[in-house]
């Protein structure tokens, strides 16, 4: 009887501590989720029609706060996983109420995504084939790995990575930074035209890029390198004011 | 085989035969022109299907009249001097006089023939040419509208089209700069605007922008285009950067350089 108790209490607790720490709801309607967070964010996929945001490190609640809510200038918490969510028309709001500790979000795919980092950590964003937005406007760095929608990614301090399995063709890709590193792998076979232009920083890239101001490409700046890689196809713009920019083949 | 952009429309229409789309799937996978072409009309016509319709601005149409208007008179009147000119001025015989009457009168008929066909393939030309202008622009506006980022920098994009924008495409751009949530389509924006730096409209928005932008590639970039077109306005709102604690050590740096460029 005892061992019985006992299983289902850990099994109680488990639950409990779970419930805290894991959030859902439908995406049913949802164009774009748009997640906004002061510090560090992993967003992956997975094949359900839903958000689901879970605690990667839970801090302990202080034993005062029982019973209370949290509070912060991202609104209430509304999900006990220290995020307020809200709808707006199509876009699902999702903001990180704490201002630290790690959260892991779950979301369909194809789902367009928009991230803003307003302080630091790293924004990781992994698998998706939807449109990916990521901004960080302080000191977070963008990690964005397995894509192959439209991405446009902009940082102020700190760099961008971002990794494409393949490239859609309809909509442009825009990469930028003022401080720090841009560093973009494409597949080899990717036809685009390209862009690449740093104020301060050096370029580097392994592609052949065929620079032609015949074949209709026009350039807005003298400092840009304007080319076009197998045969030119949809426009891809690296662009940095102090970093250094990094093209590879995958 | 030849271009076939004028068939794209009517091609993507599914209006051709099969022979003929067959022909024109072959020569696009040839062409990179006419596949660029293909390109751009699809992106087009996807966006008209997003988008509600705009109608072109009063400038555009008025515009559009005017050119139509001189076109035509400047080909009656070359007409009409073809038609003296042949006409013999003196003559003798009258035999001769009938058959040279004749033939310029075949000449006249002929060249008044062939200039109503040009002044028609003028028209046309014009017509087609003002048509896609204003699909350019409708899909520009609407497309810099679009709830992705991607498709409003595609939208921005669709500026190197224009020659000389009207002053609706400009204030969209500029609205790009001052209201647009994402960093990507402003500095976008900002390069397009560069490209029409001398426009008044365009200079006193990049002044205004200096004075309350906090991005510092934003105000690089809009440093670069006033000292380029000599800004003599653009002194202050420099200088108060330069007084800003928050103003990057580069942005005072560059600015303390091309400082004295402009005064």
């Amino acid at each position: 009887m005892k061992k019985i108790t006992s299983i289902l209490f850990t099994c109680l607790l488990t639950w409990t501590i779970q419930s805290q720490s894991d959030y859902s709801t439908s995406l049913a309607g949802i164009e774009w989720v748009k997640i906004e967070s002061k510090s560090s964010v992993s967003i992956k996929t997975h094949d359900k029609k839903e958000i689901r945001i879970v605690l990667n490190d839970p801090k302990p609640i202080p034993e005062k706060a029982k019973g209370l809510r949290l509070y912060g200038d991202a609104g209430e918490d509304n999900t006990t996983v220290g995020f307020n969510v809200t709808t707006s028309g199509n876009n699902l709001i999702v903001k990180h109420v704490r201002k630290s500790g790690e959260a892991i979000i779950f979301l369909p795919k194809s789902q367009n995504i928009s991230v803003t980092n307003s302080w630091g950590g790293t924004t990781e964003i992994t698998g998706f084939s939807g449109e990916v937005e990521a901004n960080s406007n302080l000191n977070g760095a963008l990690v964005l790995s397995n894509l192959t929608g439209a991405v446009t990614a902009y940082s102020l301090n700190h760099g961008i990575q971002v990794n494409f399995t393949e490239i859609n063709q309809n909509s442009p890709i825009d990469i930028r930074t003022t401080n720090g590193e841009i560093n973009v792998t494409l597949p080899e076979k990717t036809s685009a035209n390209i862009v690449l232009s740093s104020w301060n920083g050096d370029i580097y890239s392994n592609f052949d890029i065929k620079t032609k101001e015949k074949d209709g490409l026009k350039s807005f700046s003298d400092r840009d390198i304007n080319g076009i890689i197998n045969g030119g196809g949809v426009n891809i713009k690296l662009k940095s004011t102090n970093g250094t920019i990094y093209l590879r083949k995958e | 085989m030849k271009h076939v952009t004028d068939s794209l429309t009517d091609y993507l229409d599914g209006l051709l035969n099969q022979e003929e789309s067959a022909a024109i799937a072959s020569h696009l996978k040839e062409c990179s022109t006419c596949k660029q072409a293909l390109a751009q009309l699809k992106e087009l016509f996807g966006a008209f299907e997003q988008e509600d319709v705009l109608a072109p601005s009063k400038r555009v149409r008025e515009h559009f009249l005017e050119a139509l208007k001189s076109e035509q008179t400047t080909k009656v009147a070359t007409t009409l001097e073809n038609n003296i000119n042949v006409l013999p001025k003196k003559s003798g015989v009258r035999i001769l006089l009938k058959i040279a009457a004749g033939i310029a009168l075949l000449f006249g008929a002929f060249m008044l023939g062939r200039n109503q066909n040009e002044r028609q393939a003028n028209q046309s030309l014009a017509t087609q040419e003002y048509k896609m202008l204003e699909m350019q622009q409708t899909a520009m506006i609407s497309l810099m509208g679009n709830q992705s980022p991607s498709k409003r920098i595609q939208g921005v994009n669709l500026i190197t089209k224009f020659k000389n924008p009207d002053e609706e495409i400009i204030n969209a751009l500029v609205n790009r700069l001052f209201l647009d949530k994402n960093m990507n389509v402003r500095l976008t924006a900002v390069e397009a605007l560069s490209m029409f730096a001398k426009s008044e409209t365009v200079k006193l928005a990049f002044i205004k922008a200096l004075a309350t932008e906090k991005d510092p590639s934003i105000q690089i970039a809009i440093i670069q285009n006033l000292v380029r077109i000599q800004a003599q306005n653009a002194a202050e709102p420099m200088k108060y950067l330069l007084e800003q604690e928050d103003t990057q050590p580069f942005v005072k740096e560059e600015i303390n350089r091309v400082l004295g460029e402009i005064i």
